[in-house]
């Protein structure tokens, strides 16, 4: 019988090594990119964070999240046991779901690699708000969706809305019906958690003649419809123009393909005109009467307060985050996380699950503040974001901290809406409530005018950024024509900038691993550093959710 | 009797949790999901009958508009 060759375990330092395994190996140490499957994205085993955060990611996050997940589908419907049936020919029916939301938790793993301690259970809170509020509105169709057997009760008191509608427009209402956006699960969540199917859609649009060159959201909003793949659950729908024109060519062939009664409620380009935002009211009161007329409910002044002073309150805790994230190391929520997690509040509107999560992580928070905990101890870089992200790649600032320190503290997405509306008078309401209608995504700083664009400055002063990743969607239109004011900017203003090329959802334009070496060659050439993790610097998901 | 059930349980319930650490630690529920269930459900998709957009009248309902 042949000897074992025990030569190799002289060379093993059995203190470190139980060292590593206790409290997790060193960032500089740990090969993250080693773990991945090449090709897929799928690790050949999660990452051991030490006993402690491997733990809490296996209890707290994993477990506790797929638990959640069936808890969700009681929660949202009543407790209706019809739930389970009606999810069951949901994910059997619509590619949306079948095909994407079961990968759920990679969408987790993508966007926390690498985290450990109080930054890992905040950004994972942050996660699971995400997770909950897409089922509320998976379950708010399935039960209502008369195309698998929902109840035509329920669709009668629900009005659909474009996803950049936001969902405060339906506070008044709340207490009689339901609103539901058209769009934010079938086509903006399926992009961050598996961006396989969305390049479905893209297809079909492009399969009745429309080019490949508008934006692919638009694209894959209307693919949707194309491709019969949006459940009926609502009589009447409201549209807008936000993000961009494009999003009227949406409108269009939704209106075709929907066939049902709608509202088309604009959102203004050119948004500091006081004349404009009396206009803005006047719409936003125009879709009143639409809700009244079509889904037969009351305007209620006291249920709309109710709403505003609790999102109100998500807007001050909002406040004192970004206080901390600018002035002190001791933010514990990362790059992606941040994002996710304030667009989609912030859009979608009121619900409990906010306050709910807003609760632990104001907990967390305060204790890094108190305890001084240094969040991100390898920031060597604190950058700002700005512009929109490739959905298909918003975990990129995980992999950019984890591979150069690169630490995004705030992207401009999440500085949309940052106002409290007042709820003295219904004229003061309307009026704030006209103003957070304008201050939507890609209106408050992108394609709002040169001067919001240009906010990018006094943010990454407020923000304490050395550094602007600066996206570059390709296929918009109203960004590409900025690109080269911003090259000159940055050279005048001796800022440290790389560009992040993409085409929002649809990764066939730049893929991930194009984004990654922009950003490795400009990390090596420009700036003359060194990888912390090197084996993150190339490796292959191209196939990845 | 009751003793032994009182193990029986805790004895199940242990080996369940060590088998979902495994499943957890080795990433086998995205492995399942990537290999089997993804390319199952996508073929389901891609057979499945829809509705030719070109069948719907571009036409305006009445009372559409506000």
């Amino acid at each position: 019988m042949k000897k074992p060759d025990l030569s190799k375990l002289k060379n093993i330092d059995f203190k470190k090594a139980a060292r590593d395994f206790i409290y997790g190996k060193p960032h500089e140490e740990r090969r993250l990119g080693d773990l991945y499957i090449p090709g897929t994205g799928l690790y050949k085993h999660r990452e051991w964070r030490g006993i402690k955060d491997t733990v809490y990611y296996f209890n707290n996050i994993w477990l506790y999240n797929y638990g959640n997940i069936v808890a969700d589908l009681f929660r949202y419907s009543g407790g209706n046991p019809k739930v389970l049936i009606q999810f069951l020919k949901g994910t059997l029916r619509y590619r949306w779901m079948g095909q994407t939301y079961l990968t759920v938790l990679h969408w987790f793993d993508r966007g926390l690699e690498g985290l450990r301690g109080e930054p890992l259970k905040a950004s994972a809170w942050h996660y699971r708000a995400l997770v909950s509020a897409s089922l509320s509105q998976i379950v708010g169709m399935f039960m209502r969706d008369t195309n698998i057997g929902g109840d035509p009760e329920l669709r009668a008191k629900t009005m659909g809305h474009d996803e950049t509608v936001w969902g405060g427009i339906f506070y008044p209402y709340k207490d009689q019906m339901e609103n539901i956006p058209l769009q934010m699960i079938p086509y903006f969540v399926t992009c961050h958690c598996n961006n396989h199917t969305v390049l479905n859609y893209i297809d079909s649009i492009q399969s009745l003649g429309l080019p490949g060159d508008p934006c692919p959201m638009c694209q894959a909003e209307s693919g949707l419809y194309v491709e019969d793949d949006m459940p009926d659950f609502y009589p009447a729908y409201i549209t807008t123009n936000e993000a961009c024109d494009g999003s009227v060519a949406t409108s269009i062939i939704t209106d075709w393909l929907a066939q049902k009664p709608l509202y088309a409620m604009p959102q203004p380009m050119q948004f500091d005109d006081e004349t404009v935002l009396e206009n803005c009211a006047k719409e936003m009161e125009g879709a009143w009467r639409f809700i009244e007329e079509k889904l037969g409910v009351e305007f209620h002044w006291d249920e709309l307060v109710k709403n505003l002073e609790a999102q109100n309150e998500l807007m001050r805790f909002e406040w004192e985050k970004w206080d901390v994230d600018a002035n002190t190391p001791y933010y514990p929520i990362n790059g992606v996380a941040q994002a996710l997690y304030r667009i989609f509040q912030s859009q979608y509107g009121e619900r409990w699950i906010w306050h709910e999560v807003d609760s632990k992580v104001r907990k967390i928070m305060e204790k890094c503040v108190e305890e001084r905990i240094e969040t991100f101890p390898k920031t060597r870089h604190r950058v700002i974001a700005w512009s929109c992200a490739p959905l298909y790649y918003s975990n990129w600032c995980t992999w950019a901290y984890n591979c150069w320190g690169l630490n995004v503290v705030i992207n401009m997405d999440s500085l949309m809406f940052d106002m409290e509306i007042r709820t003295d008078s219904y004229e003061n309401t309307l009026m704030d409530m006209a103003k957070y209608h304008e201050l939507a995504p890609m209106r408050r700083n992108a394609v709002g005018g040169l001067h919001h664009i240009f906010m990018l400055w006094e943010n990454m002063e407020k923000f304490n950024c050395d550094m602007v990743a600066m996206y570059d969607q390709l296929q918009c239109k109203g960004m590409q024509g900025v690109v080269g004011l911003f090259e000159d900017e940055f050279r005048a203003r001796g800022i440290n900038a790389f560009w992040v090329p993409h085409a929002l959802p649809d990764k066939r334009t730049v893929p991930r691993s194009e984004i990654r070496q922009i950003i490795n060659d400009y990390m090596f050439t420009v700036m003359g550093e060194e990888p912390l993790d090197p084996t993150l610097l190339d490796f292959d998901d191209s196939d990845s959710w | 009797m009751i003793g032994r059930f009182i193990k029986k349980t805790l004895t199940a319930a242990a080996l369940a949790y060590a088998g979902l650490f495994v499943v957890f630690y080795y990433d086998l529920d995205g492995k399942l999901l990537y290999y089997v269930v993804e390319p199952f459900m996508k073929k389901h998709f891609d057979n499945m009958e829809r509705r030719d957009p070109h069948s719907v009248p571009y036409m305006q309902i009445e009372e559409e508009y506000m």
